[in-house]
């Protein structure tokens, strides 16, 4: 497998504390990579570096092009998606809009076209996907705040998902879930991977985590304490003692 | 740590005056001179300081409650009057009750600011509280324009004026350094208060977390209470020393004096006392010297004299670096729930809506009278301007307190091309708009990395930039009877509203034409925003305005549809003035001044920001507008009462209901379908 996301020697700086310190992190096309730690780790703060949302030094490679220096917006343009822990959908677009938002390409005169004549035809391809693909067909009308809390997480993932992106970083999908939601969103997720999209996916589920991911990050206070198969990681000490506190579940 | 960079600056100014004391005596005794000024901008700084830590409101009205205090203050000192009332408390009363009943008032004031607007507004978005502060402003100077008029009035000193000779050459009038010691020796108490009191240590926790306070046996409502009449107290009394001093009191120098105080607290970070003053006596002594300075041969010249307005670009410049030094790490308090903006009604029946309002708008212009004519008129190119705030505001959630001077410019920019030129009709309005839309795009260049209240201070010092630099340069203003704007004409047939008609309506002015050629912009320009809210530009729009974050993440371009908004709005505002230039025949720099964008904001807020049915009621609100001429038709009630009645309005829109007047009908119809639903 060839490496999709390459990030060496990331870090981070918020003031005084140091969020992420020389972080090494691949995702290889079509994996799905999980990524674990306490909370405070900074998981988010090293997806929010990925993407472009906090100024990070170190080196990020994606699809073979260094995206270190890019805004946010032309790292999603790419194909580097991502969703969001809390709710962070538009909420002045019906579903299938904030998904239009993620899909829709268009060229520099596309205002002027848009102020003459708005066009009507069809949403991109995308998004007619994601939503079969999550299953939220029948909510494509909807605002977001007629949702519930579980379906708005998976409109945040199908947003990410409508842009086609090669890679999407998910931000805890799992969390305000029920149990069976959670199983039901695994299943939705290894689709998503195998219909080849790469994935990395942060969660405190960890059965979720372990049942679908083919390699886990495990972060602790801004470093890679390790990584590997989730076989491994389950039975690391170093993991055990820092984060699973020693039950192993 | 605050109080050293205070100290330090303090004590750079004074340094800096002795050096050029010694230097240049002259503009030494002019920097001195500026202290004045100086001090009542920085003591509205501090104001605003204060009801921005007591209450995370940045308030705009700061400058018109010094104003206001002044006028009690005088009215009691004349006739013993209780401004603005014919209320007699038994003739002039001497210096001392006079200031103590127009303090007492100033705390009322304060303490209503308070309970009826700011209280219910504590968890808003920020675009409501500014549009509330926005029409405290309003309000306080209509109630001064309506008793007085906007001649200015003298007032006799309370400090003694008595020279005082700081070196052999500097000799500067005693009242000017005693006003600024006891600035300074306030600013030293409020600094102590919120240094070493329960009462400042709870408001500091507050400003933290609403819940430490409570801790410290505060209510974070009292709290804001106490420091709204603080600061309106503070902002009276020295309000009062500087009209003194000044000898001269009118409704708009001081109230507009608060866009070189939210420059000088804006560089405090809108927390530093010290900060806010030094910088407030700073940026009057750069302004008084750069006076001195103007009458050098080297200055830049216009026309006759010296370039205006170099003064006035000051507070401009300190708030841009203010605002990029602090970069996008500027104070935003913590607020407990998340903000609800108002709601964006999705476009309905456009077509059907278009055909009646042209219709409505055409039948009105072709068969009413030259008063409703004018009227109709007047309604539209409001709108326009309006729908401008829309496009900007409304769908993208910017504040723009300079919608009004970029319509200027484009209003002068027609004037200089037809009237100097002579580029024909459908060149020079266009060539009008697209300058607006250069300068709106220039203005949005520092907007870029700047957001919400602070954006709104950033147009609004912008506004009042370009106004007096520009629109007050001869070269462009064309002197006292401002810029003429010949007649639009096309293939020959002039359609302005002074040529008369023989083919349409009653042979009277206006000419029915004319108000059919504003309606025909209007529509075109409705007919683009709706397009652009339907479309891919408009859906990226709305994301950016509901989740900047999440709108880049998704692959928007959040600054290059920032650019777009406020590149569109400003060629949408300078149609407007284009169209305002050709109905007055001439454009004069009051009329496009910052008051004006002031007003503005208020009439497309109160018919309804978000939408179009709003841009047009609010296009009724205006001065002359539709709805103004009925109440004076039939109500019989004067134009002067417009702007108290446009304050009043936003207030108690922005306070109970932020979708304006076409959300308001919007709720009713919802409201009557339901009902009709239920009914059998």
């Amino acid at each position: 497998m060839t490496a999709l996301l390459e990030a060496r020697g990331l870090g981070v700086r918020f003031g005084g504390v140091q969020a992420l310190t020389d972080v090494d992190l691949t995702v290889d096309e079509g994996a799905l990579v999980g990524l674990i730690g306490p909370n405070g780790a900074g998981k988010t703060t090293l997806i929010d570096a990925l993407t472009g949302l906090v100024p990070a030094g170190g080196r990020v490679t994606f699809a073979g092009r260094q995206i270190g220096g890019l805004p946010a917006h032309r790292r999603a343009r790419a194909g580097l998606g991502r969703t969001w822990q809390s709710l962070e959908l538009f909420g002045d677009l019906t579903v299938t809009e904030n998904l239009q938002v993620a899909a829709d390409r268009q060229g520099p005169w596309g205002m002027l076209h848009d102020l003459l004549r708005p066009r009507r035809t069809a949403p991109a391809p995308g998004v007619a996907e994601a939503l079969a693909l999550l299953e939220l067909g029948d909510l494509a009308g909807r605002m977001p705040d007629e949702l519930t809390q579980g379906q708005r997480k998976l409109v945040g993932v199908a947003r990410a998902l409508a842009a086609r992106p090669r890679l999407v970083c998910l931000d805890e999908p799992a969390a305000g879930l029920d149990t069976d939601e959670s199983a039901a969103l695994g299943r939705h997720l290894r689709r998503v991977v195998d219909a080849g999209t790469s994935m990395l996916l942060v969660d405190h589920d960890m059965g979720l985590v372990f049942s679908i991911c083919d390699l886990v990050y495990v972060l602790e206070f801004g470093r890679v304490i390790t990584a590997g198969a989730p076989a491994d990681v389950r039975a690391d000490r170093a993991v055990i003692a820092a984060y699973l506190g020693g039950d192993g579940a | 740590m605050r109080i050293p960079t205070a100290a330090i600056g303090l004590a750079a100014l004074a340094g800096g005056a002795v050096v050029l004391a010694r230097v240049l005596p002259d503009e030494a005794t002019a920097l001195l001179l500026g202290t004045g000024t100086g001090c009542l901008i920085s003591a509205i700084a501090l104001t605003i300081v204060l009801t921005f830590r007591g209450s995370g409101t940045v308030n705009f009205a700061a400058g018109a409650m010094a104003m206001e205090a002044a006028y009690v203050y005088d009215d009691l000192r004349r006739s013993g009057t209780l401004f603005p009332t014919d209320l007699s408390l038994g003739g002039p009363l001497g210096v001392l009750p006079a200031m103590v009943v127009a303090l007492i008032a100033s705390a009322l004031l304060g303490a209503l600011c308070h309970v009826l607007v700011f209280r219910p507004l504590r968890s808003a978005p920020p675009l409501s509280k500014v549009v509330a502060s926005v029409g405290v402003l309003i309000v306080l100077q209509a109630i001064a324009l309506l008793r007085y008029g906007s001649t200015p009035r003298s007032l006799q000193p309370i400090l003694s004026k008595t020279p005082v000779r700081l070196s052999d050459d500097i000799i500067v009038p005693g009242d000017q350094l005693l006003l600024a010691g006891i600035v300074v020796v306030l600013t030293i108490a409020l600094w102590a208060v919120f240094r070493f009191t329960r009462f400042g240590l709870a408001t500091r926790a507050a400003a933290e977390n609403e819940r430490a306070a409570t801790l410290l046996g505060f209510s974070p409502d009292f709290l804001a209470g106490a420091n709204w009449i603080l600061s309106a107290v503070l902002a009276g009394f020295l309000g009062i020393l500087v009209a003194t001093v000044n000898g001269s009191l009118d409704p708009v120098t001081i109230t507009l004096l608060v866009v070189p105080a939210l420059g000088a607290a804006l560089l405090g970070g809108l927390t530093s006392f010290g900060v806010a003053t030094a910088a407030g006596l700073g940026i009057a002594m750069t302004q008084s010297l750069i006076q001195v300075l103007s009458l050098e041969p080297w200055f830049p010249q216009a026309g006759s004299g010296p370039l205006p307005g170099v003064r006035e670009t000051v507070p401009f410049v300190v708030i841009v670096i203010a605002l990029v030094v602090r970069g996008q790490t500027l104070p935003t308090r913590g607020t407990v729930s998340p903000v609800k903006l108002p709601e964006i009604p999705r476009p309905r029946r456009l077509g059907a809506g278009a055909v009646v309002v042209a219709g409505g708008c055409a039948a009105g212009l072709l068969t009413l009278g030259p008063v409703w004519r004018l009227a109709i008129t007047n309604t539209l190119i409001g709108a326009l301007i309006c729908l401008s705030l829309v496009v900007l505001t409304g769908y993208v959630g910017q504040i723009s307190l300079a919608q009004m001077t970029l319509a200027g410019v484009s209003g002068f920019v027609l004037a200089k091309l037809a009237s100097g030129a002579g580029v024909p009709f459908p060149l020079a309005p266009l060539a009008g708009a697209l300058v607006a839309t250069v300068f709106g795009l220039a203005m949005a260049v520092p907007a870029l990395r700047v957001r919400g209240v602070n954006l709104a201070i950033l147009t609004l010092a912008g506004g009042v930039a370009v106004e007096k630099l520009v629109f007050g340069n001869p070269a462009w203003s064309g002197g006292l009877e401002g810029a003429q704007v010949p007649s639009p004409a096309l293939l020959g047939v002039s359609f302005g509203p002074r040529d008369p008609s023989s083919v349409l309506g009653d042979g009277k002015l206006p000419s029915p034409w004319f108000g059919i050629f504003c309606l025909a912009v209007v529509m075109a320009a409705a007919a683009g925003v709706a397009n652009l809210h339907r479309s891919a530009t408009g859906r990226r729009m709305l994301a950016v305005r509901s989740n900047e974050r999440a709108a880049a993440a998704a692959g928007v371009s959040v600054a290059g549809t920032k650019l777009l908004a406020f590149g569109l709005a400003a060629f949408i505002a300078g149609l407007g003035g284009a169209l305002s230039g050709y109905r007055f025949g001439s454009v004069s720099p009051e009329f496009f001044g910052g008051v004006a964008s002031l007003t503005f904001l208020a009439y497309a807020y109160l018919g309804g920001i978000t939408s179009l049915s709003g841009a047009g009621l609010g296009g009724f609100l205006v001065a002359g507008g539709v709805g103004f001429t009925a109440l004076k038709q039939w109500v019989h009630v004067g134009d002067r009462w417009t702007l108290l009645v446009t304050g009043i309005g936003l207030v108690a829109t922005a306070v109970m209901n932020p979708e304006g007047m076409a959300g308001a009908l919007r709720e009713t119809r919802r409201r009557l379908t339901r009902r009709k639903a239920v009914a059998p």
